[in-house]
């Protein structure tokens, strides 16, 4: 009996089934939202550093969000380059390999970064120099506040160097 | 289901699914004399998957420690994860209305005689799926491991210490420590979100089958042959179920009313503090649900040894209704004293339900004790009331 | 007709139950707690059982410097003043059970009368014999110079939080908050018996109506509690428990939208269901 409407297109039925997609949708949305990460995980999207604890030569490793970073001070030794260095004297690159993301070692006696998997090499601007690496270790976003740098914050110094490289 | 073109006819081929949509659906026939009581069948497996859903949710940030349980789920579920609290209350409430569903669909049965040949199969699985749902609820109750989630689990945990000979030892073993723990939280939580929810779909399955099988009983009670319902009845698709959306969606706008603005009857107070092993709530009670048995096993107040007994009686002693009643007519529609036994005992049962929140003392003693005979007395009436029924048909058939 | 008559008798029942197991039963169980509200009329922010200011006595602020230099910061700080603890807190916790409170915004919080009387005779204000600050032994006159003092240094306009932290976090902790207690809990512990419960969600424990009686006068709703009278202004009070609210139940305004929105959605599809049945059963009878 009913078989003859139904194999028309019946409008109510499709309403019906595009209302509950609706619903479906929301349903999704809410799902989604519950996968982001929480606020306490947010909250360390931003870290502070004084860049002048770190004396001239030395290297300090910093976490953000996890990862690593490197702040080296640099000396006049070293490989200079203006376009990666910030506040005139540092190197502020994110420790993590370009090539497959393990973390460099600083050898002090050579001043290049290491990567023990597979021997690439970076100076001390963070320019890869040898090895399987395709392009120098990434600057994190930052900003200047003095001397205190807030990394995770695109301040007007990170846009600039961007802009130069 | 039409024939749309090649794909369908290439899986059709492989998995006779319109084979399967025709006997499951299109033309599994169903009489036409039900209401929409029949309804509440759909609605438990549709809050069935409610519950499974915002569980999974729920169990992605859930810890099963005793030390972080309840911040996991105060602090991390409630106020961090975004629409947390959206998929906290809805298991909650869920959870509550489960049973309230539930209620109907067992009412509903004992009053059209559901129950009764050739439908003993479905009952049986029935009866098996409500202690299931049963047991899940009163697993997953523990794990917000606050004060009544915590004080529930130990006097009832307690009651099996009870049982002759191994109880004092087989409580300690459920519990895997000498009171509530750590250990209990543990294979509570493992039984709530594995074992008996994988239990409670196979034995759904298998309920569902012999429906398909005996078919849908009726308002009268007739029983009808396929070809009898082909005629007079109607398809499960698309005929049943435009009714039965109608039913979900306003089910769903009462269900979602609770949750977002009246919720606090599923969600106790006294939980809201953390369990603390050194001090009892001035007032322990079970959820809403498992209140009538609680009552029975305190109506005896007289006799510990006795309302142990009669609670575990009150919970089985419907399995065997299909043998307590071997009356020829099947609906309680036409059965007159029936129907007053029956609204006696739904009357009891909620009369028990209440007084089993309020304190057994003086007065709500004594009338938690009548109302446990009441309702044991409906049990013990349906052999006389069969039997007087009985006489009567061979009277008339004469 | 036949279905909705049926529908009645769920809803009637499924009333009746409600009505049973929620109200009913919260009333029975509940009875001491309202007998207390009636009896003592709480909360009683005129605190009726303390002796009244005396009169033809004002304060003077100038004064009550002096008096609490003499007499109160030999244990309690006065961070406003530069006036540090005499003692670091955990020796302080362990002598005293708690840590004494920082008078700064102390003046803030507590009613006039309450304040007067918790000078003359703390164990008497708080109900608490228990309670670790003697009575001093000073006139009408030096202690409404010392509550004009402490009134006049108050921050004014203080916040919920600004109260809770003052008032409550001395004993009790805010987990949620990240705000721990000032004193330690085993000390506590000793002093009042149990460590006082954490803050977090007590408004949902609790309610309002109980917390506004139990803050007001303990002994009252829990006889024999460790909790002292802290005998906290109403404006305060309020504000406090609109904050406990706030942060037991940070959702709500998200909540009550969203409910709205799903209550809409549902509502069309009821009406849609509704005719799509009618034309599937239009047909059939």
């Amino acid at each position: 009996m009913a078989d003859d409407k139904m194999s028309r297109r019946d409008f109510l039925l499709y309403a019906m089934g595009g209302w509950a997609a609706v619903g479906v949708a929301g349903v999704l949305y809410a799902m989604y939202k519950t996968w982001e990460p929480l606020p306490d995980v947010k909250a360390q999207a931003t870290t502070k550093f004084d860049l002048s604890k770190v004396k001239p030569g030395q290297l300090k490793v910093i976490s953000w969000r996890g990862k690593p970073v490197f702040i080296l001070h640099k000396t006049p030794d070293m490989k200079k380059c203006d376009n990666r260095t910030i506040a005139g004297e540092y190197t502020v690159v994110l420790g993590i390999c370009t090539h497959l993301g393990c973390i460099p070692n600083w050898e002090a006696d050579k001043k290049i970064w290491h990567c023990p998997c597979h021997g690439g090499e970076y100076n001390a601007c963070g320019v890869n120099i040898f090895g399987p690496p395709p392009r120098p270790l990434e600057i994190p976003p930052f900003k200047l506040e003095g001397k205190t740098i807030v990394i995770g914050e695109e301040g007007p110094e990170y846009k600039k160097l961007m802009g130069q490289a | 289901m039409e024939k749309k073109g090649g794909f369908i006819e290439w899986l059709d081929r492989r998995l006779a699914i319109t084979a399967v949509w025709r006997i499951m659906m299109s033309e599994y026939y169903l009489p036409k004399n039900i209401n929409f009581l029949w309804s509440f069948g759909v609605l438990t497996m549709l809050v069935f998957a409610i519950l499974v859903v915002s569980g999974i949710f729920l169990l992605m940030y859930y810890k099963p420690d005793a030390k972080l349980a309840f911040d996991s789920v105060n602090k991390t579920i409630m106020m961090d994860v975004a629409f947390g609290w959206v998929f906290r209350h809805t298991h909650a409430v869920a959870a509550s209305i489960m049973f309230l569903v539930l209620y109907i669909h067992i009412a509903r049965g004992m009053y059209y005689g559901s129950y009764k040949a050739p439908r003993e199969v479905v009952w049986i699985t029935g009866f098996l799926l409500f202690v299931l749902m049963s047991a899940t609820a009163f697993t997953g109750y523990l794990l917000p491991w606050g004060q009544m989630s915590y004080w529930a689990a130990q006097t009832i945990t307690t009651l099996f210490e009870k049982i002759p000979f191994i109880g004092p030892d087989l409580v300690i073993w459920i519990r895997g420590n000498y009171i509530v723990a750590d250990a209990t939280l543990t294979r509570f939580f493992a039984l709530h979100v594995v074992f008996l929810p994988l239990l409670l779909i196979v034995v759904t399955a298998i309920h569902l089958y012999a429906v398909r099988i005996v078919g849908s009983n009726n308002e009268d009670g007739i029983p009808m042959t396929k070809e009898e319902k082909k005629v007079k009845g109607i398809p499960f698709w698309p005929v049943f179920m435009a009714k039965e959306y109608f039913v979900m969606s306003v089910f769903l706008l009462f269900f979602f009313y609770l949750v977002f603005f009246n919720y606090d009857f599923a969600m106790d107070p006294i939980n809201f503090q953390p369990a603390n092993i050194l001090q009892t709530p001035p007032h322990i009670y079970p959820e809403w649900y498992f209140l009538a048995y609680y009552e029975v096993l305190r109506g005896f107040f007289f006799s510990q040894n006795l309302g142990l007994i009669a609670f575990v009686a009150s919970m089985f002693i419907i399995l065997f209704m299909p043998w307590l009643d071997k009356s020829p007519i099947v609906s309680g529609k036409h059965r007159p004293l029936y129907k007053i036994a029956f609204w006696v005992f739904i009357l009891d049962f909620l009369f028990l339900t209440i007084l089993g929140k309020l304190p057994p003392t003086g007065l709500f003693a004594w009338l938690g004790f009548v109302g446990s005979i009441v309702f044991f007395l409906f049990f013990a009436a349906l052999p006389i009331i069969s039997k007087i029924e009985k006489s009567q048909v061979e009277r008339a058939g004469r | 007709m036949k279905e909705l008559k049926i529908l009645a008798v769920i809803v009637i029942l499924v009333l009746i139950g409600y009505l049973g197991i929620e109200p009913l039963a919260h009333g029975i169980m509940h009875k001491h707690v309202e007998e207390a509200i009636k009896k003592y009329n709480l909360p009683d922010f005129k605190f009726s059982d303390l002796d009244p200011l005396p009169s033809g006595i004002t304060g003077n602020a100038e004064a009550g410097k002096q008096a609490v230099q003499q007499f109160c910061v030999s244990c309690h700080s006065l961070k406003k003043e530069g006036i540090n603890a005499p003692m670091p807190p955990q020796a302080a916790a362990q002598s005293f059970g708690v840590v004494p409170p920082d008078l700064s915004n102390i003046g803030g919080i507590l009613d006039k009368k309450y304040l007067y009387n918790f000078l003359k005779n703390p164990q008497k204000a708080t109900e608490n014999p228990k309670f670790a600050m003697p009575a001093l032994g000073l006139s009408d006159q030096q202690i409404m110079d010392i509550i004009a003092y402490l009134k006049s240094i108050a921050k004014k306009d203080m916040n919920g939080e600004d109260v809770v932290k003052e008032g409550c976090v001395r004993c009790h902790s805010i987990k949620y908050q990240k705000i721990s207690a000032l004193s330690p809990p085993d000390t506590m512990k000793k002093y009042l018996g149990k460590v006082p419960p954490d803050l977090s969600v007590i408004y949902k424990a609790k309610g309002e109506e109980y917390l506004n009686a139990f803050i007001n006068k303990p002994q009252a709703i829990i006889p024999g509690t460790g909790m002292p009278r802290v005998g906290l202004s109403q404006e305060a009070q309020e504000k406090a428990i609109a904050y406990l609210d706030r942060i037991s139940d940070p959702h709500k305004e998200q909540r009550q939208k969203v409910g709205l929105i799903v209550l809409g959605y549902l509502l069309v599809m009821v009406g849609l269901t509704f005719a799509w049945k009618k034309k599937i059963w239009r047909n059939i009878h």
